[in-house]
């Protein structure tokens, strides 16, 4: 009976968070009807108005209304996001797939490899691959230095010598086919949380590199805050609402993962 | 125990060849000979031979040896690491343990999740808004500091951002530790020999969930590193860290790689050190 309870609370909370990622997709689709304002767009004589009726977020230092350019950097941010999370899942799973079914010294050489890369914090193996490659490369390094998440998760679940591996390769079906019928059956249960939580920590990745100056050109929440720290001890306005539509984004991506409290994405 | 420590002296020392082997691609990225395949093997093997040597090389930026500029950073983001453990500690290590208890963690269960879906440098600039505004403290080095209690507050905030973020690890090692514990098959056993129950939470249940915090060492330093990037950043304080985002951002890749290398090198050293613990702690296998 408490697992039963413990299962449904679990299900509300996940709900939430898919229920608040939707309402943010949705924003993010129609963040050029919602938006007072297309982005970038300054308005003279208007430099860091505190919030009013006119401008909901206030403005920032040179004008631009805050509510606009949040929505707007909200779906720079999500766009990018989502690409790098695809990214994540689709790489670090295949490569853990297909490493899972090397043989066992090979898999264990490919296994460390990404454990030496899952040894260095995400942010700065992004950073890194942005340096490397350039800032148009930005979603591919923020993919890629979470791709290690859906490697191990993958390996973990391919093993060759896992009971599930076991059965197939009793039924004699090789190739690409058991790879296809493992990520199915693997993915089949997890897939929903696996793109939450690679959602949530690419988020995390992305808006820091931004924040750092590692960021695409694009103009997403990161790039805001960072923007706004010469302002925001005397017009707290600047960083704030930027800095909840963030949290918002990873406080939703981490409930639709279900994750713990306290885990890191 | 003395083959689980030479197994981890293994893992570790494939853990350091590796990270040397990636310190030395990244360095040979850089080298202008590098652009096809073989030049760029070429470097690799020329720095691996050089790493080999204790040769780190020179910084692009600063011209001067890669291994004086560690000397000089390395030791102030290495204290920001262990000061911000010791915050991650004292804060986590109670409210994991009081997390641990079903109805707090209730309670406090929404608030967590907020705080820890708020990224770091969020936090950071938080803490710095509150120290200028509620408790009127300089927030940065270029800050005029006319005494050492003044010095110490502008210490006090990058520390606590690194610690905060320590924190919500520390907790949730700790409490995941506890539940598993709190639900070992060995809890049954010692009650049916007729121990009391105090004596089964103080030796017996306590080593595993220390154990557990220990094993969990790798997950609590990764937060610790990142966190103290982010904080070095927002707070310009010059450490290693901080260096690494300049040389990254400048392209000194000499100094990146050897960066790099030094914080994979915690992460596992750390690790090892964990797990050796986790397993004197508990040698019986831990949660």
């Amino acid at each position: 009976m408490r697992t039963r309870e413990v299962s449904l609370a679990s299900l509300i909370v996940r709900g939430l968070g898919w229920l608040g990622l939707g309402l943010l997709a949705l924003a993010v689709l129609l963040s050029d009807f919602l938006a007072h304002a297309p982005a970038g767009a300054a308005i003279a004589g208007a430099e860091l108005s505190p919030p009013s009726q006119a401008h909901p977020f206030g403005t920032d230092i040179i004008g631009r209304d805050v509510f606009s350019e949040t929505l707007h950097g909200l779906a720079a941010t999500g766009v990018k996001a989502v690409a790098a999370a695809a990214i994540a899942i689709v790489l670090g799973g295949l490569f853990g797939a297909v490493a899972a079914r090397l043989p066992r010294p090979l898999a264990l050489l490919v296994r460390g490899f990404w454990g030496v890369l899952a040894a260095v914090p995400p942010l700065l193996l992004a950073i890194l691959l942005i340096g490397l490659f350039g800032g148009g490369f930005a979603i591919v390094a923020a993919g890629l230095a979470t791709a290690p998440l859906g490697f191990v998760r993958s390996f973990d679940a391919v093993d060759v010598r896992s009971r599930h591996a076991e059965y197939a390769h009793a039924t004699g079906i090789p190739g690409m086919i058991l790879l296809k019928r493992d990520l199915t059956y693997d993915f089949h249960n997890v897939f929903g949380s696996v793109v939450a939580r690679a959602l949530a920590a690419a988020t995390i990745v992305i808006s820091t590199a931004s924040f750092l100056g590692f960021g695409a050109p694009t103009r997403d929440l990161g790039l805001m805050i960072a923007a706004s720290k010469i302002s925001f001890f005397s017009a707290w306005w600047t960083a704030a609402f930027p800095a909840l539509a963030l949290i918002l984004l990873i406080l939703c991506a981490r409930l639709a993962a279900g994750l713990d409290e306290g885990e890191r994405a | 125990m003395q083959r689980f420590v030479i197994r981890q002296l293994i893992r570790l020392a494939a853990g350091l060849l590796g990270a040397v082997l990636i310190a030395a691609a990244i360095a040979a990225s850089g080298e202008p000979a590098a652009r096809d395949l073989p030049g760029f093997l070429t470097a690799f093997l020329n720095h691996l031979i050089q790493f080999g040597r204790l040769n780190l090389g020179i910084s692009l930026v600063s011209g001067t040896p890669v291994a004086q500029e560690l000397a000089r950073y390395l030791p102030q983001t290495l204290a920001l690491v262990a000061m911000g453990a010791g915050v991650a500690l004292v804060a986590g290590v109670p409210f994991g343990l009081l997390l641990a208890l079903g109805p707090t963690r209730r309670i406090a269960a929404p608030l967590i999740q907020i705080i820890t879906a708020t990224p770091v440098f969020v936090s950071g600039l938080a803490l710095a808004f509150v120290a200028v505004h509620v408790l009127h403290w300089p927030v940065s080095v270029n800050a005029p500091v006319a005494t050492p209690y003044q010095s110490w507050q502008i210490a006090a905030l990058p520390i606590l951002t690194v610690g905060l973020a320590g924190a919500a690890a520390v907790q949730l090692v700790l409490r995941r530790s506890a539940a598993l514990s709190s639900e070992a098959p060995f809890r049954t056993g010692l009650k049916r020999m007729g121990l009391g129950l105090i004596e089964i939470e103080t030796f017996y249940v306590l080593p595993h969930v220390a154990a557990g915090l220990a094993a969990g060492a790798r997950e609590i330093v990764l937060a610790l590193v990142s966190a103290t990037v982010v904080a070095e950043w927002v707070f310009h304080s010059a450490g290693a860290a901080d260096l690494f985002v300049k040389s990254v951002a400048l392209a000194d890749w000499n100094m990146a790689a050897i960066l790099l290398f030094v914080f994979a090198a915690i992460t596992f050293v750390v690790d090892f050190l964990g797990q050796t613990i986790a397993h004197a702690l508990a040698p019986g296998g831990r949660p």
